[in-house]
């Protein structure tokens, strides 16, 4: 597994601080740097676990048409055009005209059969081949057909088994309600309706017929029943589940006891969203409209700023507004030299390798971290902005307020392994087109900060594992820098290498204006202001995952050189 | 240099500065920031649905259903723990309170993302403008209700939650308001007795035997009595080599999760009793095990009992054995002093007995090889023998235990317990709903099942109630007979949404049994909060505006209690949920006169106009 990063949002904990990433809950709190967004008027980071999303207008995935929320309660979120799924295998369906007539050739498959004059469209899966001719489904026309479907959903038994449920209850919750009209009114208005009223009240009584302090209480509920039956008449079902055709109880065990194949009987999936008794057999299973999507503008949680707006047409895949954390914060790669080191060399090797899966296996165990290796990794840091921008590294500091046993299990965990990180702040150049940089800018920043340059190339060259001791700048081109740092893992280290980083930058804030106090502080990246320039800073963690720890001793890789 | 003008790539970062969208974002925000108040104002810009429609939650541990109220089928059902299918919580919580708060940490990430995705995906509403009702199981964790409740305020904020008993909505569905309802789920199988809107929360009775607990025996039967034929290693070894010569036992990695559902949902079923025509069978399979000389040989139902612990034992650390230690669990069976091999023969017996009653063909099953052995061609074949297909059910119906009632004997424990004058009304209106149900052949069979526990004898019984397993030395106490006092009911026992009823008994049970509407089980609690909802009905509302204040005022009383967590901001967050979420757990227990004026903040409770006429 390659090493990664991953950037953290503070949505899930209250504590700025992120969670330690050896609990396996942190994992929810890190995201990519492109699932993330970034609120100029907060100065901060956020995820699509905290934003609020909005929708801003309806589609269907497979016609793109746009359909105007109006019609989008009544068609039940989905496509009301030509788009269907496979109920097999939720392939897109196409229609298709039957075959030509019979007087070509009149050998024909059940489906042709049907053919009556004017030949019947059908809905066909081009992936397996089932068609809803099938289940007696046919059109006259191959337009509007979940049209001529309507009329199958209007009279399905579910529902209208509702709507006499509900007029079964409606009378009955009127007089009760306007029974119970008189006390509540003068309460707390949560409890305003019967079933409320009348589940509390019997959570708050004693059990009819149980109360020992009313010996009239017995009587008086007997009583009570008794009215309440006449009163209150039973329902008579629409379709009784005793007599429902299509599940008589026997049937199903019968097909089952005497099935041959898995295939025979939908799966879960297929039948699970029914709501009425349906065949269990795969073969009756019918069509499924398209689901419509949604395209969703997101806001801010605290300041209610669009983060991000979409453009309403759905075949355009722009954005109106598009505030998203790659345009303000640096963008981290993390790499491990001595695993791509082994990576070209198994490139190079592997015209003689034996196998593919050998050669998988070996590229497995060389980019792997072996216990009591140190190992450098890099780091490279993209800047978006157009300013350039300083960058300090730390380790996450431990929250303070852990307890006791949970820091000191934390620290046995910890120490499993030692990460060293640059400690001086480096420069990152600004962000610019690639035809605008000279190559002097590679240069410019050598001995600003005291630190070591290494030479690029004279290190990649040597990068075997564990080699390169130094911790520093590495490389430095346009706008990106390449820092090292390195891994000391014990010999009975075990576990992922994983540990949280604190990345704070500062840059150049070019509205200097005091006026609004939030939008100061922002990254922005808009330039060419000849104001002072003012330094802003701006912190954010990370977690970097190098890589899980293996402790098989192997120089194996090393001797084949 | 640095004046660069703008590059179409650089397009997106220029207009996220146009004017425009700030100052008409920052009167929505306002807008939304005041709206604390009731009624969400979003609606008036686009109100897709009408403002009544509310929004129906069934959240499972497994399987959570969400659609629209007064829609007669839910929008969306999904895995609530992802494909894999495995249960967001379960019976167990981490003992650490450091384990238990990571273990909520995830279940909160895990039901957020779930949450978030039914707005978001499933529904494609704005959850700011819509009412939730959310189904709530009776014996759901409080915790979990609570980590619910400030998803949806806090991160979600919705305008209010109803919380509406499962039991009592699925009731509805059935267009009952009277009824003992078996919800037989994922975690648990629970029955609580209602009556005229009241579910009697005190007479609930819960047993573990349910969907979580089949899978289990699913899999230890297969492990036992399964076949897997792993994929040839070359494709000329499929013609060379005989599919028999090549099936060894099924690898404890080919039973995954996915697999076994699979199994579950759609090849198994449930047949009928083998009963006194298979009596034969049974004292045969029993004759080698030395130990049970003394035990009636007329009563299948104890060794289908003995049969059926299996599972338990390997439920218990079916996690981390070994393929090879899965076999052994046979020899730490219940009965002292047993050893291995007639444990295993035992076991052996059964399977014939059950293969020699059971006409189920065998059915093979395409599964992925396990990874470790990955090298073949194509997918592995598993054997499921038909007689696994057909009594791997038996586990929910084999009682005798009293901490784990079979399903029939739950819904019995619970008549017991509810007055005598409501028995004979509950008796006949037994619903049964939630997901194991969905068996073919389930229904019929509890009907059997709850017929055969109340009439058998006290002869029989008495083998198959508790104390004859644990008293071996002491002379077999005289005849428990736990059900006497159930068996005048036995004419009225009816299921009302059996799909074959037996002959009624007599004219009560004629008028229930089979007579709820073709709802299926699975769906009943779903459609009844869909029905509530349509009838502006539902349970106790919690107001977003009085989370919000509840959460805004400090709570000094949970501190003590909350005092391992770490973080104090963590404790607050969690308090208001304990003054404010309804729960019929922390109800004030009755005082044994009659009430004095109230308190205002007992007047929460109104007594219906029936009740205070009772009281009064």
């Amino acid at each position: 597994m390659a090493p990664k990063i991953e950037y953290y949002c503070p949505c899930l904990a209250e504590s700025p601080y992120p969670p330690p990433p050896h609990l396996a809950s942190s994992s929810y709190s890190f995201h990519a740097l492109h699932n993330l967004f970034f609120c100029e008027e907060c100065d901060a980071v956020r995820c699509n676990r905290c934003v609020l999303v909005e929708v801003s207008g309806y589609y269907c995935p497979n016609c793109l048409f746009e359909v105007p929320s109006a019609s989008v309660r009544a068609e039940k979120n989905r496509c009301a055009r030509n788009c269907f799924l496979c109920p097999n295998c939720r392939n897109t369906l196409t229609v298709v005209p039957s075959d030509p007539p019979e007087d070509v050739d009149s050998r024909m498959s059940p489906i042709v059969s049907t053919t009556l004059g004017e030949p019947p469209f059908f809905l066909y899966c081009n992936h397996c081949r089932w068609d809803s001719a099938e289940v007696d489904i046919t059109f006259e026309k191959p337009t509007g057909l979940a049209a001529q479907l309507q009329k199958f959903e209007d009279s399905a038994p579910e529902s209208l088994e509702f709507e006499r449920l509900k007029e079964h209850f409606e009378p009955f919750l009127r007089a009760s309600s306007s029974s119970t009209a008189l006390p509540s009114a003068s309460s707390h208005h949560v409890h305003t309706n019967p079933i409320t009223a009348a589940a509390s009240s019997a959570l708050a009584r004693d059990i009819p017929g149980v109360g020992k302090y009313n010996p009239l209480s017995r009587s008086r509920i007997g009583r009570d029943k008794a009215a309440h039956r006449q009163e209150y008449p039973d329902y008579k079902s629409r379709v009784e589940v005793g007599h429902a055709a299509a599940l008589s109880g026997e049937v199903d065990v019968e097909l089952l006891r005497h099935l041959e194949t898995v295939g025979e009987v939908a799966s879960l999936e297929q039948r699970w969203s029914n709501s009425w008794v349906t065949p269990l057999r795969a073969s009756d299973l019918k069509p499924l409209r398209i689901p419509l999507q949604s395209k969703k503008s997101k806001r801010c949680p605290s300041c209610r700023h669009i983060l991000i707006k979409p453009e309403q047409k759905a075949q355009s895949t722009r954005f109106k507004i598009k505030l998203v954390a790659a345009n303000y914060l640096p963008a981290i790669a993390v790499t491990l030299p001595h695993a791509q080191a082994a990576l070209e060399m198994m490139k190079r090797s592997s015209a003689k390798s034996v196998s593919a899966a050998a050669a998988a296996e070996e590229q497995q165990t060389a980019g792997a971290l072996i216990a009591g290796h140190s190992y450098s990794f890099h780091l490279a840091f993209t800047n978006p902005l157009y300013d350039p921008i300083q960058i300090r590294l730390a380790k996450a500091v431990v929250p303070a307020h852990m307890t006791e046993d949970a820091e000191a299990a934390e620290r046995a965990r910890r120490s499993t392994f030692q990460i060293q990180l640059p400690s001086a702040a480096f420069p990152v150049g600004a962000f610019a087109e690639a035809w605008e940089y000279d190559d002097e800018d590679e240069d410019m920043f050598l001995d600003e900060d005291g630190v070591e340059l290494l030479d690029a190339r004279g290190k990649k060259g040597k990068d075997g594992r564990g080699k390169s001791r130094s911790v520093g700048i590495v490389d430095k081109r346009a706008n990106v820098t390449i820092v090292s740092g390195e891994v000391l893992i014990p010999k009975e280290a075990r576990g992922d290498v994983k540990f949280n980083m604190l990345v704070s930058y500062t840059y150049r804030s070019d509205d200097p204006e005091p006026s609004e106090e939030v939008e100061v502080g922002t990254p922005s990246r808009s330039h060419g202001t000849n104001k002072a320039p003012e330094m802003k800073n701006f912190s954010f963690y990370t977690v970097v995952d190098l890589g899980s720890i293996m402790y098989r001793e192997e120089p194996k890789l090393t001797a084949d050189l | 240099m640095s004046a660069v003008p703008n590059t179409p790539r650089r397009a997106n970062a220029q207009e996220s500065f146009t004017p425009a969208a700030t100052p008409q974002t920052s009167r929505v925000a306002s807008s939304h920031i005041v709206q604390s108040s009731p009624h969400y104002q979003t609606t008036r810009r686009h109100s897709l649905y009408g403002t009544e429609d509310r929004i129906i939650l069934d959240p499972g541990s497994c399987i959570w259903k969400v659609g629209f109220s007064g829609e007669g089928k839910p929008r969306d059902v999904f895995y609530a723990g992802g494909d894999s299918g495995e249960s967001l919580w379960t019976l167990n919580r981490a003992s650490k309170p450091a384990e238990r708060e990571e273990e909520d940490r995830i279940l909160e990430a895990k039901l957020q993302a779930c949450l978030r995705s039914v707005f978001h995906n499933s529904l494609l509403t704005d959850p700011k403008s819509r009412k939730v009702i959310l189904v709530e199981h009776p014996l759901l964790p409080l915790h979990i209700k609570e980590i619910m409740a400030r998803i949806l305020f806090n991160n979600l904020q919705v305008p209010s939650i109803s919380f509406a008993s499962s039991h009592l909505l699925a009731l509805l569905a059935a267009g009952r308001v009277t009824g003992l309802v078996l919800d037989c789920g994922h975690l648990e199988s629970t029955v609580l007795p209602i009556f005229s809107f009241r579910p009697l929360y005190p007479h609930l009775r819960t047993t573990p035997l349910a969907g979580a607990r089949l899978s289990n025996h699913i899999k230890a039967l297969l492990l036992m009595f399964g076949t897997y034929i792993p994929p040839a290693t070359s494709l000329s070894a499929t013609m060379n080599i005989p599919a028999a010569s090549r099936s060894i036992r099924v690898p404890q990695d080919v039973l995954t999760e996915k697999v076994i559902d699979e199994i579950k949902t759609r090849i198994c079923f449930v047949g009928d009793p083998i009963d006194t025509d298979g009596s034969g069978a049974a004292q045969h399979a029993m004759s080698p095990g030395p130990s049970e000389a003394d035990l009636p040989p007329s009563d299948p139902a104890l060794s289908e009992s003995e049969f059926s612990r299996v599972s338990a034992d390997v439920s218990i650390d079916s996690s981390n054995f070994a393929p090879s230690s899965g076999y052994s669990v046979v020899s730490h069976s219940q009965l002292p002093g047993m050893d291995h091999a007639p444990g295993e023969s035992r076991v052996q017996a059964l399977a014939t007995m059950y293969g020699r009653h059971s006409t189920a063909t065998d059915i093979h099953l395409r599964v992925d090889p396990p990874p470790a052995q990955q090298t073949g061609t194509g997918r592995g074949t598993l054997i499921v023998p038909g007689w696994i297909r057909e009594r791997a059910a038996e586990v929910l119906f084999e009682g005798g235990d009293v901490d784990e009632s079979s399903v029939a004997e739950v819904i019995l424990d619970t008549l017991l317990k509810v007055p005598v004058d409501l028995r004979k009304t509950l008796a006949s209106t037994i619903l049964v709903v939630g997901g194991t149900p969905m068996l073919p052949g389930f229904i019929p069979r509890l009907q059997a099942e709850l017929t055969r526990a109340v009439s058998r004898t006290s002869n029989s019984s008495s083998s198959s109630a508790a104390p004859s397993r644990a008293g071996r030395p002491r002379p077999r106490p005289a005849a428990y007979d736990k059900y006497a006092a159930l068996r005048p009911l036995l004419p009225y026992f009816a299921i009302l949404n059996n799909p074959a009823p037996p002959p009624p008994g007599n004219a009560t049970a004629a008028a229930n049994a089979g007579k709820a509407p073709a709802f299926t089980p699975s769906m009943m609690a779903w459609v009844g909060g869909s029905l509530a909802g349509a009838l502006k009905t539902g349970g106790v509302e919690v107001q977003r505006e009085k989370w919000d204040e509840a959460e805004a005022q400090p709570d000094s009383d949970d501190d003590v209690p909350m005092a391992h967590d770490s973080s104090p901001a963590r404790s607050a967050r969690s308090s208001p949920a304990k003054s404010i979420l309804p729960d019929w757990t922390r109800t004030p227990l009755p005082t044994g006169a009659p009430p004095a004026p109230r308190p205002p903040a007992a007047a929460a409770y109104i007594p219906s106009a029936q009740e205070q006429m009772v009281m009064g």
